[in-house]
Order: C-alpha cells, then sequence, then structure tokens
C-alpha cells in the first residue's frame, strides 16, 4: 500500500459513483429536455437556486429531494415487507455494481505501478456485466410479486420473460465479439479497437461486427427496459408494472435503478463497439507519442468550441421577464467558462514550454480518455433517450417473436461466421 | 363499379428488415431536437406566469360577468333564467323590487359557485336581458377558501370584459 495506489483507486471509485449515480439526475434531466426538444416543448426549465438553472439541471435535484421527503407509502395487502423492502435495493445495487468494470481509461503507469482505470480492479470484464445485469431482473420480479398486485405481478412477469428472451441473444452476441477480440478483459477489447482497418478506419466493434453490434444494442434496450422494450412497465396496460406499489424513495431507487442501469449499458456498448475510452485514429501510444501536437490542438479547439457554446448560451440563455435574476446566469456561465478556458490553456501552456515527464504525460493522457469516454457515454445515452421518444412500445408478441425468431438465430449464426473467419484467417 | 387496390406494406424487405424504418423516425425526431436547440425560439411554449396567453378568442368562456345598463344600473332583471338553465344548479339569485323607475325587479343577492360550475355557457345561453356573460377571458381563478369561490353581485358587476364592452 503507498499514497499514489490509494489516491488512483480512490479517484476511480469516485469516478465510478460519478458516471452511474452521478449520472442518474443528469440523465433524467437529459431525457426530459430531449424528451421535450423532440416533442417541440421546452422541458423542465424554471427551477433554480438563486437564478442558476442550469439549464434545468436543478430540476432533476428538486425531484430527487421531494422523493426523499414523501411518505413512504405502503399497503396492507403487502405481506412479504422484507422483500418488499429488497427488491428495489437489489435492482439498484446490481445496476451500480455492473458499472463497476467499465474502463474509463488505458491502464495507468505511474513510475513502476501500472493501474486499472476501472470501479473496481477485477478482469471479469464483460462477464461480471452479464452477471450483474440478469441479478438486477431479480429485484423486479421479488418487487411485483411481493407488492401482491395483479399489475405488478403481471409486470414483473413480462419484465422475466423479457431478460430471459434477450439475456440469451446478448450474450451470444458478446461470445462472437469474445471470439473477435480474443479476451473478456474490455481494456483488452478497447485496445483492440484503436487499431486500424486496411490504415483508415478505426477497427471499431461496429465496424468488425456489425451484425453483433446491432443486436447487442437492440439487446440492451430491453435489458435495461428502455422503449421500445419498457412492456414491464406498460402504463396503458398494466398502471406501472412492477413499481406501481412503491412510492417515495423506494420508487426512487427502481427510477434511478433504471437510469443507472442505461447508462451501464451505454457504457458497455461504448467500450465494445464504439472504441471505448479511444479518440478515433489516436490510441494511448498514437496519444503518448504525439503529445504536443494534441496539446496544441486542445489549446486551438477548446476557446473555439467554448465560443460557440458561448454564443448558444447568450442566444438561447434568457428568461422572458427581463428583471428576473435567471437572467443573470449566463453572466456567471460565461466567466465559468472563461475561467476553464484560462486554466487548462495555461497547464497546457506550461507544459508545452517546460516540457513534460513521462508520468504527467500518462496522467494527461489517462484524463483526455476519461473525458472521451464521458462524452461517448452521453451520446450512448443520448441515443437512448433518443430512440425512447421516437419509437412505440412493442406489442408483446412481437417482442418475443423479434427475441426468439429473429435476434437469437441471428446471433448464433453470427458466432460461427466470426469463428470461420477467425479460424480461416487464422487472426 | 371501380375497384380501389389498397397497396399493402410490411412485406417487403426493407419492411421486414424494420431498421430502415426505425432510423427515418429517428431522422425526423432529431430534426425537431436539432431545430429547437440551435435556437429555442423555435419553440411556441409560453412560460406561463410572466408570459400570459395573447389568444384568448372572443368565444372563450371565462368567469361570469353582469353587465351594466347604458346609465351604468345592473342589467339583470332577476327572471331566474339562468339559474334555471344552469346544469349544476350553482347560480342563487334573490329578487327584489326596483326601486328607481327603471325597471321592476333586480337581483339583491346574486352568487355564483365557481368550484360547481363547468363553465358550459347556459347561463349566459338562456338570459333573455343580456345581463350576464362569460367574456371576461379569465381563466384562472384561484383562492385560499372554498367561500372566496363564490362570486357575490358586486364583483360579478365589477368583472371587465375582455375586450372591452361591445
Ligand atoms: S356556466 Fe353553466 S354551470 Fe356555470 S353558472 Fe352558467 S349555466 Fe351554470
Ligand atoms: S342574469 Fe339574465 S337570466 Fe339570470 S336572472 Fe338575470 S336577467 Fe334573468
Amino acid at each position: 500500500m503507498n499514497t499514489i495506489l490509494v489516491v488512483v483507486i480512490v479517484i476511480n471509485i469516485i469516478l465510478a459513483l460519478l458516471f452511474s449515480l452521478g449520472a442518474a439526475p443528469i440523465l433524467v434531466w437529459v431525457e426530459r429536455r430531449v424528451a421535450g426538444f423532440i416533442q417541440d416543448r421546452l422541458g423542465p426549465n424554471r427551477c433554480n437556486i438563486n437564478g442558476f438553472r442550469l439549464g434545468g439541471l436543478i430540476q432533476s435535484f428538486a425531484d430527487m429531494l421531494k422523493l426523499v421527503f414523501k411518505e413512504d407509502f405502503k399497503a396492507k395487502a403487502i405481506k412479504e415487507k422484507f422483500v418488499f423492502t429488497l427488491a428495489p435495493v437489489i435492482v439498484f445495487v446490481s445496476a451500480f455494481l455492473s458499472y463497476m468494470v467499465m474502463p474509463f481509461a488505458d491502464n495507468l503507469v505511474i513510475g513502476s505501478q501500472t493501474f486499472i482505470m476501472q470501479g473496481l480492479p477485477i478482469n471479469l470484464g464483460a462477464l461480471w456485466f452479464l452477471a450483474f445485469a440478469g441479478l438486477s431482473i431479480y429485484g423486479i420480479i421479488l418487487g411485483g410479486w411481493s407488492s401482491n398486485n395483479k399489475y405488478s405481478l403481471l409486470g414483473s412477469i413480462r419484465a422475466g420473460a423479457q431478460v430471459i428472451s434477450y439475456e440469451a441473444s446478448m450474450t451470444l452476441a458478446l461470445v462472437s465479439l469474445l471470439v473477435t477480440y480474443g479476451s473478456i478483459n474490455l481494456v483488452d477489447m478497447v485496445n483492440f479497437q484503436s487499431k486500424l482497418l486496411f490504415g483508415f478506419i478505426p477497427a471499431w466493434g461496429i465496424v468488425i461486427q456489425p451484425l453483433a453490434a446491432v443486436i447487442f444494442i437492440v439487446t440492451a434496450f430491453a435489458e435495461a427496459n428502455r422503449t421500445p422494450f419498457d412492456i414491464a412497465e406498460g402504463e396503458s396496460e398494466i398502471v406501472g408494472g412492477y413499481h406501481t406499489e412503491y412510492s417515495a424513495m423506494k420508487f426512487g431507487l427502481f427510477f434511478v435503478g433504471e437510469y443507472v442501469a442505461m447508462s451501464a449499458s451505454s457504457a458497455l456498448i461504448v467500450t465494445l463497439f464504439f472504441g471505448g475510452y479511444n479518440l478515433p485514429w489516436l490510441g494511448t501510444d498514437t496519444l503518448k507519442e504525439n503529445f504536443h501536437t494534441v496539446m496544441l490542438a486542445i489549446i486551438v479547439i477548446l476557446p473555439l468550441l467554448s465560443l460557440l457554446f458561448g454564443r448558444w448560451i447568450v442566444k438561447n440563455n434568457v428568461w422572458p421577464s427581463k428583471d428576473d435574476k435567471r437572467n443573470n446566469e449566463s453572466k456567471w456561465l460565461i466567466r465559468v467558462l472563461i475561467l476553464i478556458n484560462i486554466v487548462v490553456i495555461g497547464i497546457l501552456g506550461c507544459f508545452l514550454i517546460n516540457g513534460i515527464t513521462e508520468t504527467t504525460t500518462n496522467i494527461a493522457v489517462a484524463i483526455i480518455q476519461i473525458a472521451t469516454f464521458a462524452i461517448k457515454l452521453l451520446l450512448m445515452n443520448f441515443v437512448f433517450v433518443w430512440v425512447r421518444w421516437t419509437l412505440p412500445r412493442f406489442r408483446y408478441d412481437q417482442l418475443q417473436n423479434l427475441g426468439w425468431k429473429i435476434l437469437l438465430p441471428l446471433s448464433i449464426a453470427n458466432i460461427f461466421l466470426t469463428a470461420l473467419v477467425v479460424v480461416g484467417l487464422g487472426v | 363499379m371501380g375497384i380501389k387496390i389498397v397497396p399493402r406494406y410490411g412485406k417487403s424487405l426493407k419492411d421486414r428488415l424494420y431498421l430502415p424504418a426505425i432510423f427515418s423516425g429517428m431522422k425526423t425526431t432529431m430534426s425537431h431536437f436539432a431545430k429547437n436547440l440551435k435556437d429555442t425560439s423555435n419553440i411556441k411554449t409560453e412560460c406561463y406566469p410572466e408570459m400570459q396567453p395573447t389568444d384568448i378568442t372572443s368565444r372563450y368562456r371565462g368567469v361570469h360577468r353582469l353587465t351594466h345598463r347604458d346609465d351604468g344600473s345592473i342589467r339583470c332583471v332577476a327572471c331566474f333564467m339562468c339559474a334555471t338553465a344552469c346544469p349544476s344548479d350553482c347560480i342563487f339569485i334573490e329578487a327584489t323590487e326596483r326601486e328607481d323607475g327603471i325597471d321592476e325587479k333586480m337581483p339583491s343577492l346574486f352568487n355564483i359557485d365557481l368550484l360547481e360550475c363547468v363553465f358550459c355557457g347556459g347561463c349566459a345561453e338562456a338570459c333573455p336581458c343580456d345581463a350576464i356573460r362569460m367574456d371576461t377571458g379569465i381563466f384562472s381563478f384561484v383562492a385560499t377558501k372554498r367561500e372566496d369561490f363564490v362570486l357575490n353581485r358586486e364583483k360579478l358587476l365589477a368583472n371587465k370584459a375582455f375586450r372591452g364592452e361591445l
């Protein structure tokens, strides 16, 4: 045990917490605002702390606060009190734990030590994710059953049947990936994707394994109980589905758990198919070798992006009545933007002038990769939200047909195909 | 009689693949999202308490008012037509003799309970004297007590027409 080890591990855990738990309010916000914009509405935009709205993000925190302070009502018909309470915890914890193996950056080398940049330093990779993603269904089934309510039970049975039929194809799609990448370790997979195909296409999973990508993304939607596969809580048919009887923070845990699970699915999709923490065409080694160029590029690009963003803020972050304190926000946001620019450019400028040591390069590369991962994760989450507000819900039989008659045979065929190619090419 | 052949969709490979349709749907939603994100003023949502609606039509049934005669006195003759027409029985009238020689009767008490009113407009329709109207344009009425939702004669007389007196 030395200090660096402890610091890195603590930072990793904080990052994992940020990406999973911290993502929940942000995702709720993204969901509501994106839904609004897609439907030509505004979405939540009023809630503010002393004029600061952050585009409506404050609303998520207010909602969470509300859930915490609401009455935790429990119907008398609920006999299995312990299971009833346990269910949301299972959903939440398993969603949260499935996040722990996502690598945010390549293995970090400081001095003679190497650190795995993920929440928990374990090498189980994709298997860990599958295990916990599968476990979360227990929470839904138990919650639905112990609610002693026919709607809840129907919802949880639907969810159970759905997860069984989609988990099979998901795992099989993953098998073909394992054959391609030759490892279950997610870091290895990402590093595999940093290579180039034919010298110019990034060898991302979606390019090498398009079929597996489609199958996996579709099943990930089902796994995360998101539209078009959210029949478990099809409110038009079965009220709220498995969480009909839940209130206050118990419901909140289901709710947050759903978003954490969605974020975890996105993280895995990004890691498996979209090059994980790698920038396209810039693998870890390339990044390290050309770090001066990268720094220069950041120094040029960051102010340009900030300028665009600042102009967007000035144009769009206005409140109708002139003397409202919400109108002061833009001024402060722009100040913060300028401050960030000055700090980043200052630090990078120092590095450029004074030269940069090996360890600092490694850390800086890790930071860039974490940022890349965060951006990709956000984009993937956006796709989840985007799909939700585009597609209607599947009918139940269509859903089962799709799962068993189309996705499963396709994924098995894909394994054979992959195996043939891998054996044939001898890679 | 001609036969109209209705084209059946869903059998071609493109339809059965399902994904092209999904992508075109996503393109549509994305175009809305991008348009609104680029310039939020494209969105027609009004930030309500700050921006009051400007599109209330003259036929909008708002809170009632009692109209005046040319000399400013009350127009209502306490004929009880409105109270009879009212489906929710929420108009309470007590008649009294009118001493000023303009007419014979007028209400001494004219209460409308807005909590019971369903804003059907039946009262305004029934009135033979055009004495009650719902053209105030008042769509939002809030109070902290039940009693405050009962509008009395004076309040009804004080309500103004939304677009000015005809
Ligand atoms: S609007 Fe309809 S319900 Fe309301 S007072 Fe008039 S007649 Fe009665
Ligand atoms: S408001 Fe009209 S209908 Fe009602 S009592 Fe007066 S005159 Fe009669």
